[in-house]
């Protein structure tokens, strides 16, 4: 109680993960998420994935308008800044996302007509791997355009226990986890239920514990 | 051979949509704020006639343009989009307007002064009575980092005879919101471009159904514009601030 109500003063997230790569004993999956340049700094943040295959040094980056192979992609990703590791994915399982972004990311990226807002956009690049790739995760409230599904959409959501319903301009989603998160032109709210946290389309896009 | 071919149609294409698009920025100029706001409203006097809320709370966000030809005046539009609840009567509540006319003045590298009208709707299930609002606002942004925000604006009610004339310090109008903020942010001037953004607070008013109420609000606002040029059209010696 002392630590969600320490959380909503301050405004921040508690207990985020650490910046520091895992080791490559195994290969290694990860989303991230950084802030765009200001003035957007504050309501809009950029996805990617990095993978290292086993005993590899080099971090594969799979994004939209970037992409390559990259030293440190958790701490030091160009043009994006204040970056928040939201989920880790090792061994088997990561083998298998990595086999799956190296075969869905290109042609994806590929066939995006590119629109900044309301999407498709980066974000709806990542929660689209996300789904493809049966990778359980959220992107923050911030990454705006993550719930573009064109006209009308529905589906199952990315952490896998709730569903979710979009149009472009009012949208909800539903879930053991996920709790609710209304969505309203793009912009998220609502309550998470586990991890739990409030959330809200500033900064990290949560006031409470980090997501896992 | 036929990739090259298209290769060079996109080229060509492509070349000629940024020049379109540069000719286009080089003849207007103009720019945008947006607001995130969170506003807590409680009843500073005695209940009007209706069964009016003690307490309001409003969250969602203005968003708010401008675009001229010249560096001084600009016409503006805007949309304003909040949704809450009457607390102790836990009514949905909701607060829209679209702002398709209006009229800003530029000054210093993003500031203005401007008025705008146009159309809205307000309600609070159980306690206030849904109705068309037709608003007038007048709408201030001074600063740079440091941000003076203000808006009032009276609406004109359509639809609900218990809210007509409901604004007690204001004869003319059916209905009063005003708000006076102050942004302790940041500015910047990155790729030519004049831009700020940063956490506010404000003191809210509101006359609405015959009762007055008062509280804060806080948000979070960005702003951005295209360098004002002055043009033959600008009453000025030729140069930006």
């Amino acid at each position: 109680m002392r630590l969600a109500l320490a959380a909503l003063l301050s405004g921040c997230v508690i207990a985020s993960r650490s910046l520091t790569p895992p080791p490559n004993d195994v290969t290694t999956v990860a989303l991230l998420t950084g802030t765009l340049g200001p003035p957007m700094d504050g309501i809009a943040r950029h996805p990617w994935f990095a993978v290292r295959k086993q005993g590899e040094t080099r971090w594969t980056v799979y994004e939209v308008g970037g992409g390559g192979t990259e030293e440190d992609p958790f701490r030091h990703h160009e043009y994006y800044g204040h970056p928040i590791l939201h989920k880790v994915w090792r061994g088997d399982e990561a083998d298998r996302a990595a086999a799956c972004l190296e075969r869905e990311a290109e042609p994806w990226i590929g066939r995006l007509h590119y629109r900044f807002y309301p999407g498709p956009n980066s974000n709806t690049f990542g929660d689209v791997m996300l789904r493809k790739c049966g990778l359980h995760a959220s992107l923050p409230a911030t990454s705006v355009g993550k719930d573009w599904r064109g006209v009308l959409g529905a589906n199952v959501t990315t952490e896998g226990t709730g569903i979710q319903l979009e149009t472009p301009i009012l949208g909800v989603r539903l879930g053991i986890k996920e709790g609710f998160e209304l969505h309203i032109l793009g912009l998220a709210v609502g309550i998470d239920l586990w991890p739990p946290a409030i959330i809200v389309p500033l900064g990290p896009g949560r006031l409470g514990f980090a997501d896992r | 051979m036929k990739a090259l071919i298209i290769l060079g149609v996109l080229a060509v294409s492509s070349s000629a949509h940024a020049e379109r698009w540069q000719r286009m920025m080089d003849r207007v100029q103009g720019g945008a704020f947006l607001h995130y706001e969170l506003t807590g409203l409680e009843a500073i006097d005695e209940p009007g006639p209706t069964q009016t809320p003690n307490e309001m709370v409003l969250a969602g966000a203005r968003l708010h343009g401008f675009l001229g030809k010249g560096a001084s005046v600009a016409y503006h539009i805007g949309a304003d989009l909040f949704a809450g609840s009457t607390l102790r009567g836990a009514g949905f509540a909701y607060d829209v307007a679209l702002f398709p006319v209006g009229i800003v003045v530029r000054f210093g590298k993003t500031s203005i002064i401007g008025f705008s009208a146009g159309v809205g709707a307000i309600g609070a299930v159980g306690t206030i009575d849904d109705a068309v609002t037709v608003p007038v606002e007048a709408i201030a942004e001074i600063g740079n980092a440091w941000r003076l925000l203000a808006r009032a604006r009276v609406a004109y009610v359509a639809g609900a005879d218990s809210r007509q004339s409901a604004a007690p310090s204001i004869p003319f109008a059916d209905e009063l919101d005003a708000m006076l903020g102050l942004r302790f942010g940041h500015h910047y001037d990155d790729h030519g471009f004049p831009t700020g953004n940063g956490y506010f607070l404000g003191v809210s008013y509101r006359e609405l159904a015959g009762t007055k109420f008062a509280g804060f609000t806080i948000g979070y606002s960005i702003d951005m514009a295209m360098p004002r040029r002055f043009t033959g059209n600008d009453n000025h010696d030729g140069h930006d601030e």
